[in-house]
């Protein structure tokens, strides 16, 4: 068969190729690169030896599940703490007039316009043992140690299992908020909020605020309709907003390494000092590997729930057409 | 064939399972207004779009003044097209926008100018010559896409559904328009349309397209009189159909046997015989409705059939009847004049007479 | 109408807490003492503005002489990074727009997912290939890396921007008899100039704002400047001289972006005028 002459294959190939071949040979080539070293054992000197599952095999070392496990409860805690925040943000946005909207919106993004780097640097000079954010992380840690000590015995033992707390006594000298886990968080926060707002924003920004003035109407109170109508109808931005922030914080790098120190190493650091630091290639690729495999599985999940979603609305539409024109038939 | 200006010779053309032009052959006249007039998914646009060079055929040729332009790619035709939703490049302004060919073609900077300030005379746009295409009403980007592609003469103006997006009232004013530049320039208009009334108002032939196949080429008033076959009749216009077969024949009329329902006479102008299916079309406004029984006419008497009123639409320019006679359901209208109107209102179960004359009818394939 | 109350102060604290780093950035350029970074000196007493380190900055000292240096080099990157990506970007969004078969679903899953993998996988990958390839480490694996995560983001930008304009519009140029070159430097350039603009702004920003993907491909003594700061320790002592120019360059964006808003703006009014 002949085709479109608009449409033709040389064409196509003289505009596909330079992209192509470029992100092929830079970003597909890499990734099965790091595939295949996972299977290789490393040499003493830095270099990768044979095709063996000693790598793989090594991965069972107590330190790497802690340093994965972590990183996923991290993650876990930016992102919960993000969308917490972005909500009612988004929501406050969402009411303002067109063009209040625009200059908060605009005015969320403009942080951006500084280098990450520099702004991670001042919290740094900001989070310094001296400053008013150390007091506050101080008096907080006791709080939360008074808090700790109410609970019954089995939830202490497994929030310090599953590394939400732990059972040290208080120490001024050693509890600084730089270089610890806090540190991390609050700045992690700090950077990925913007990308939780915005998608939760746009959102909001096409859903229907007269349902709740609906819903209060029929007598739903202020956070009941707002949980009930508001959250269900923004749906899809909050999944991408926790895309967007989680995928982020799992392959972070920066912030734990400039504020966590020692007692916050996350994956990405790992990977940065098994390629690096210790010349361990085998060991990070096959770090790097777990990292894309926890990317790929939320993303997955959400893939897979939109199709649902979008399946049950299809045949939602079929029933009512179908409907609808039986209807007009019976009239006829 | 050389002596034809525009020929599709066999022409077939597939997307996949989907036979979209089904081996169709057709001869258009030069300076000819032709329109493909079909439902949507007929095949028309595609056959425009092979004319355009903007998909080859998988088998048959095309010659325009005896040239196969079959492989030709479109920059190399010498025929421009009128897209349905204009295409006006919205980076230019009207008037880069109706000199784009000119200056491609590499004309002399005063030519461009005389030709292009012409057509924009003709288009009565001069005024807007330096407004984009985001400034324009519907109507004046219709223009402007018209006189773009008739700027450098092309051999034939390819129009595709031009008039789908303007409103009504634009519409009928756009039609008048066209049917002026086309007396004006001369060049051939092939017009694809789904809208019978366009079509109708505007050719000097039509060809009815269905599945890929034309099923009638004629001018307009053939094509609405005498239907070539049942899609014919009931795609253009409205009309009754009766369905049955032939008990007798008395010179040029016949009776038609319609199931449940008194004997139909008809002219036979397919010369059929006794025991032959066949299928009558008749149109609405051919069929009065009266409360009284019509005068017994001189000759050949009429068709008259006592029913009873099921339905009232009040159109306006007419009233349109639905009645029943033996469960068969017969729409008919009525033009609102002094002249046609009884002296009583037909209302709602009114018993009525039906009747029309039976040249009125037409014999098309039974179903 | 309590909850309005409840979002707008949350929303209040939210910018307030985004906005107080940015204020330190621009107060931490105009501080006396660089080492301790503070306006209070031992005693408890304010010490003062001062301009030194914009000083330093503007007569090119000797000691931001390595800071100015990781300066210009990350200028050069993003602006070299740019140019190639929205070259490449381009062709890919047309590329994707205007075919639909299995060569293009492979090509939008390349040009897709470097957007939804974390930056140091990229990093480390590309490490693995230039390690693999023996390839020394430098100016040109880092032009590399940047130009390989724009790609994606100027390929879905101008791609977006594609699926706003009717392809009619291509047809109806070859129709009128141009080809193939004509029609993409007259017809569809112009249309997809602010695509291709809006992309690479962004490629400009992400390329000069990257840390951790230069971190690994950039080899011994080649620094931009995000990886110049972050290899800082807190009492460097050109600290100040950095925050000064961090200000510096937020105060280029802003004039530039107000600028472009304010030329946007005027635009259409003055053709609506005429």
């Amino acid at each position: 068969m002949k085709e479109n002459p608009l449409r033709s294959k040389r064409a196509e190939a003289a505009v596909t190729l330079p992209s192509f071949v470029w992100l092929a040979l830079f970003f597909a080539v890499p990734a099965f690169i790091v595939l295949a070293f996972t299977f290789h054992g490393h040499t003493a000197n830095g270099g990768v030896g044979e095709w063996s599952l000693s790598t793989w095999r090594e991965l069972v070392d107590p330190d790497y599940p802690a340093i994965v496990w972590n990183t996923l409860r991290i993650s876990f805690e930016v992102t919960l703490w993000c969308i917490i925040l972005a909500l009612p943000c988004a929501y406050a946005i969402a009411r303002m007039n067109k063009r209040w909207r625009a200059i908060v919106a605009g005015s969320i993004m403009l942080p951006f316009w500084t280098s990450f780097v520099v702004r991670v640097f001042a919290w740094k000079t900001m989070l310094h043992p001296d400053g008013w954010l150390q007091t506050c992380y101080f008096s907080w840690l006791k709080v939360s140690d008074w808090l700790f000590d109410w609970l019954p015995g089995f939830m202490q033992r497994f929030l310090v299992w599953a590394g939400f707390a732990s059972n040290a006594p208080l120490d001024a000298a050693s509890s600084t908020i730089l270089d610890s886990e806090a540190a991390v968080v609050l700045v992690s926060v700090y950077s990925f909020l913007p990308f939780a707002i915005m998608p939760i924003y746009t959102a909001a920004e096409k859903f229907d605020f007269s349902l709740l003035e609906a819903a209060r109407d029929l007598g739903a109170k202020g956070f009941y309709a707002f949980r009930k109508i508001f959250v269900p109808g923004i749906r899809q931005g909050i999944v991408s907003a926790v895309l967007m922030v989680f995928i982020p914080a799992i392959g972070s790098y920066v912030i734990p390494q400039m504020l966590g120190g020692t007692n916050c190493v996350l994956i990405g650091n790992k990977i940065f000092m098994r390629a690096m630091q210790n010349r361990n290639i085998p060991h990070a690729s096959a770090l790097a590997t777990l990292m894309a495999v926890s990317v790929l599985v939320p993303l997955g999940m959400a893939m897979y729930w939109k199709k649902r979603q979008n399946a049950r609305t299809s045949r939602r539409l079929e029933r009512e057409t179908a409907r609808m024109i039986v209807g007009r038939g019976g009239e006829a | 064939m050389s002596k034809d200006f525009l020929v599709f010779d066999h022409v077939t053309k597939r997307f996949g399972a989907l036979t979209a032009v089904d081996n169709v052959s057709l001869t258009i006249n030069k300076g000819e207004f032709f329109s493909l007039l079909g439902p949507s998914g007929c095949g028309k646009t595609t056959l425009l779009r092979m004319l355009g060079g903007f998909e080859r055929p998988d088998s048959g040729r095309i010659y325009l003044e005896g040239k196969d332009i079959t492989d030709l790619p479109p920059n190399e035709r010498r025929i421009h097209t009128v897209f349905q939703n204009y295409a006006l490049f919205p980076t230019m302004t009207v008037w880069d926008n109706i000199a784009f060919s000119l200056k491609l073609a590499k004309k002399p900077k005063a030519e461009i100018e005389e030709a292009v300030d012409g057509i924009l005379e003709m288009i009565q746009l001069s005024d807007q010559a330096w407004k984009y295409p985001s400034q324009l009403s519907g109507g004046q980007k219709q223009r402007v896409a018209i006189a773009r592609a008739l700027v450098d003469r092309p051999q034939v103006l390819l129009l595709d559904e031009p008039l789908a997006a303007l409103d009504l009232k634009l519409r009928q004013h756009m039609l008048i328009e066209l049917d002026a530049i086309h007396d004006q320039v001369g060049i051939t208009f092939l017009y694809v349309t789904h809208d019978q009334g366009e079509a109708m108002s505007l050719s000097d032939r039509i060809a009815v397209v269905n599945k890929g196949k034309i099923e009638q080429l004629d001018g307009p008033a053939k094509i609405y009189e005498a239907p070539a076959t049942r899609f014919v009749a009931s795609f253009i216009g409205d009309t009754n159909f009766f369905e049955g077969e032939i008990s007798s024949i008395d010179g040029d009329y016949c009776l038609i046997d319609v199931d449940g329902f008194p004997q139909i006479k008809a002219f036979n102008d397919k010369n059929l015989a006794v025991g032959q299916r066949v299928s009558l079309s008749v149109r609405p406004e051919k069929i009065r409705v009266t409360l009284n029984p019509p005068l017994p006419e001189k000759g050949a008497s009429i068709n008259v059939f006592p029913s009873k009123v099921k339905d009232i639409v009040y159109q306006g320019v007419y009233t349109k009847y639905w009645a029943t006679s033996s469960n068969i359901l017969i729409s008919a209208l009525k033009p609102h004049s002094r002249f046609l109107l009884d002296q009583e209102t037909i209302t709602w179960n009114d018993e009525v007479f039906v009747w029309w004359h039976p040249d009125d009818g037409y014999m098309v394939e039974a179903k | 109408m309590k909850k309005s109350y409840f979002s707008s102060i949350t929303l209040a604290l939210v910018l307030a807490f985004l906005y107080v780093p940015i204020l330190l950035v621009v107060a931490y350029g105009f501080v006396p003492n660089g080492v301790s970074m503070s306006y209070f000196d031992a005693n408890g007493a304010f010490t003062g503005f001062t301009g030194k380190w914009y000083a330093q900055i503007f007569t090119g000292h000797y000691s931001v002489k390595s800071l100015m240096q990781s300066f210009w080099l990350s200028l050069t990157i993003a602006g070299l990074a740019t140019l190639v990506s929205c070259v490449l970007g381009t062709t890919s969004a047309l590329a994707l727009h205007r075919w639909k078969d299995r060569l293009q679903s492979i090509h939008y899953a390349l040009v897709y997912t470097p957007l939804i993998m974390p930056d140091i996988l990229i990093g480390i990958s590309l490490l693995m290939l230039f390690v693999a390839a023996n390839v020394e480490c430098g100016f040109w694996t880092i032009l590399i890396a940047h130009v390989t995560f724009c790609v994606s983001y100027v390929a879905m930008t101008v791609l977006a921007r594609l699926q706003d304009f009717d392809d009619r519009i291509v047809e109806a140029a070859y129709d009128l008899g141009a080809g193939p070159w004509y029609t993409f430097f007259h017809v569809e350039l112009p249309i997809l100039l602010p695509g291709i603009i809006a992309g690479g702004l962004l490629a400009f920003t992400l390329s000069i704002d990257d840390v951790v993907i230069t971190s690994f491909v950039n080899g011994a003594g080649t620094n931009t400047f995000p990886t110049y700061v972050s290899s800082m320790t807190k009492h460097s002592r050109n600290l100040p001289s950095v925050f000064a120019l961090s200000t510096l360059m937020l105060v280029f964006t802003c004039i530039l972006a107000g600028l472009s808003k304010f030329i946007s703006r005027k635009q259409p009014q003055k053709t609506k005028g005429k």
